[in-house]
């Protein structure tokens, strides 16, 4: 094989490993658009707290160390050295679904039937208030996010794909950090659980039923409140999970929240409503966009990646503004 | 509960919405076993009383007791958990979801496993799991969609989403169905089917049903009891013989010549 072949192959494997990452973003907008038609602006923030959370939990910080010290005089920062990495996830879970009923019980519930716009609006006041919130909590430094995953590139890929290009062919292998690949399993995992659980329980098929319709789901006896506790608390483990991926490559600080601005051309290819959707949009834009700038960026001068995904996603707009998978739009006059 | 006692009764129900009298001052019951009819021209109240009774709408005025006990401003979802269930005259089926399992969210309030079970698939939640398919495996045979089980209702044509609707509908095993038209839009063939399939489930399900309906000949056949409304107002309430003859009734249906003559001989000459 030429060398040129396998570096494309090797871009179009780590776009597919990017695009995952994408994909496990986009996932928690849809699953939360799905069941009440809101758009989550704060889904990206919640990546970002739920990273925030664990690594708090993991280093033993006390919460709300800064605000604590300031009022009293004090001078804490830890309270141990640190949690196993299987507790801090099992009590950032918690945190995650505690942050749910909260936002149930103080935002949702006051805003049933009142038009998307209001309940969107509502999100990016949650965004900025979960965004201040995890600073009060843990502080404003970026923080090193490490729960045991090998990470870096993987030698043994390397040789395997050097033996593939001819002995003469100045070939030096392929790249692929073992992070990407173990990122892409676990979200490959965790959408398949998913996938099984909204298909042979009670919980997932009334998570179904409400995504389908409200007042058909309340006429079976399901209340609209618990599935959303549940379908937020969902949302809130898929956005730990996306957090652990994006803060244990990039370190967690604020910006990761940006993450979330990366998920809107996803969702406007694959469409705000559908699981699989999410999942392909994501892929194609991971590909497309390491592709893109492979292949056309050197003519341009480079830095593709920053735009590509929403030129698409304008293309996109303009002849199918469903997106691939979402429902069509026909207006009955 | 045995047939014939008062399972659900209205009293002095009055609703409104703004200036809109939808409802007023509307009593009766309907008794454990019976089909029970609502009939009236459009716009008389006949939904608005079957979405008062599932808790849709609250009434101004008035009491709903079930089971003989009053009932409290309860949420739909309390409601069907209480044992009614109801169909829509526009059919509210989960379109994308199966037949198989839009019948099986009918089995959701009968479902006890926790969350934890129902991740980890063990224990209460996977023998739960099949003893409702079981039971709905039972209604599917019973109406007669076995072929369609895997197929999306969005894709069924009208008159079987009816069907769907109805089985979900009876498998939440409830004490109370209320079918809001369940025969609109059907041919006459389909109509029959639905008479067949309303009649086999009171005899052998044993259910109660309110239902609403515009076919006066399926009414007539169908029902034990009719309530007539007109204008938000009852206008009679009897065994079908002797609705069937009753003035006020004939007069609400052909509508009635009233004093000013003269417009409606204006009508007919136009």
């Amino acid at each position: 094989m030429s060398p040129d072949f396998l570096n494309t192959i090797e871009v179009i494997v780590n776009g597919l490993m990017t695009g995952v990452m994408y994909s496990l973003v986009a996932l928690g907008f849809v699953l939360i658009f799905k069941a009440s038609g809101i758009f989550n602006y704060a889904q990206g923030v919640m990546a970002l707290f739920a990273a925030l959370t664990l690594v708090g939990f993991q280093t033993g910080q006390v919460p709300f160390a800064h605000l604590i010290n300031a009022v009293f005089g004090s001078d804490y920062h830890h309270w141990s050295s640190g949690i196993n990495n299987f507790a801090a996830i099992v009590l950032t879970v918690l945190v995650m679904i505690v942050f749910a009923y909260l936002v149930e019980r103080l935002v949702l519930r006051h805003l049933i039937n009142q038009p998307p716009i209001i309940l969107f609006m509502a999100t990016i006041g949650l965004a900025f208030f979960l965004e201040g919130l995890g600073d009060l909590m843990w502080g404003a430094d970026i923080k090193v996010l490490d729960i045991g995953l090998p990470s870096g590139g993987s030698l043994w890929w390397e040789e395997v794909t050097r033996a593939w290009a001819a002995d003469n062919s100045r070939y030096f292998g392929m790249y692929i950090d073992v992070l990407d690949v173990w990122a892409s399993g676990i979200a490959v995992a965790l959408v398949a659980a998913l996938t099984l659980f909204s298909q042979y329980t009670r919980t997932g098929r009334a998570l179904r039923a409400v995504a389908d319709d409200h007042q058909a789901a309340l006429t079976v006896g399901i209340s609209l409140r618990v599935i959303w506790v549940i379908v937020w608390s969902i949302a809130g483990m898929v956005a730990l999970v996306a957090g652990i991926m994006w803060g244990a490559k990039s370190g967690v600080q604020f910006s990761l929240s940006l993450i979330a601005l990366k998920a809107l051309p996803v969702l406007i290819l694959g469409g705000f409503t559908s699981i699989p959707g999410a999942i392909i949009g994501g892929l194609i834009i991971g590909v497309g966009e390491k592709l893109f700038e492979f292949t056309i960026g050197p003519l341009i001068g480079g830095a593709t990646e920053n735009w590509f995904a929403y030129v698409l996603a304008l293309i996109f707009l303009m002849f199918r503004p469903q997106g691939l998978f979402g429902e069509r739009i026909i207006e009955r006059v | 509960m045995t047939a014939g006692d008062i399972l659900l009764s209205v009293k002095n129900i009055s609703l409104s919405f703004g200036g809109v009298q939808a409802l007023s001052d509307i009593s009766g019951d309907i008794r454990s076993g019976e089909i029970r009819a609502i009939i009236g021209p459009n716009g008389a109240g006949k939904s608005s009383m079957l979405n008062v009774i599932n808790g849709f709408y609250h009434p101004q005025q008035g009491e709903v007791w079930f089971c003989g006990e009053k009932r409290g401003a309860l949420k739909p979802f309390e409601i069907a958990r209480q044992g009614i269930a109801r169909t829509f005259q526009n059919i509210a089926l989960f379109k994308g979801m199966s037949t198989l399992d839009n019948i099986m969210t009918g089995r959701i309030t009968r479902m006890r496993a926790n969350l934890f079970q129902q991740a980890l698939w063990k224990g209460k939640a996977e023998r739960e799991e099949i003893e409702h398919r079981e039971r709905v495996e039972h209604i599917i045979d019973f109406l007669e969609i076995q072929s369609i089980r895997k197929t999306p209702v969005g894709k069924l044509p009208y008159g079987l989403q009816k069907r769907v609707e109805l089985g979900r509908a009876l498998a939440a095993d409830a004490k109370l169905l209320l079918l809001d038209e369940p025969m609109a839009g059907m041919n006459l063939e389909e109509k029959e089917d639905m008479c067949r399939f309303i009649i086999d489930v009171n005899a052998q399900f044993g259910a109660t049903i309110a239902l609403i309906e515009h076919d006066m000949g399926v009414v007539m056949d169908l029902a034990d009891r009719v309530m007539v409304l007109d204008y938000g107002r009852k206008i009679a309430d009897d065994v079908p013989e002797v609705v069937r003859n009753d003035q006020t009734v004939i007069d609400a249906y052909l509508g009635v010549v009233h004093e000013t003559a003269d417009d409606s001989n204006a009508a007919v000459e136009s």
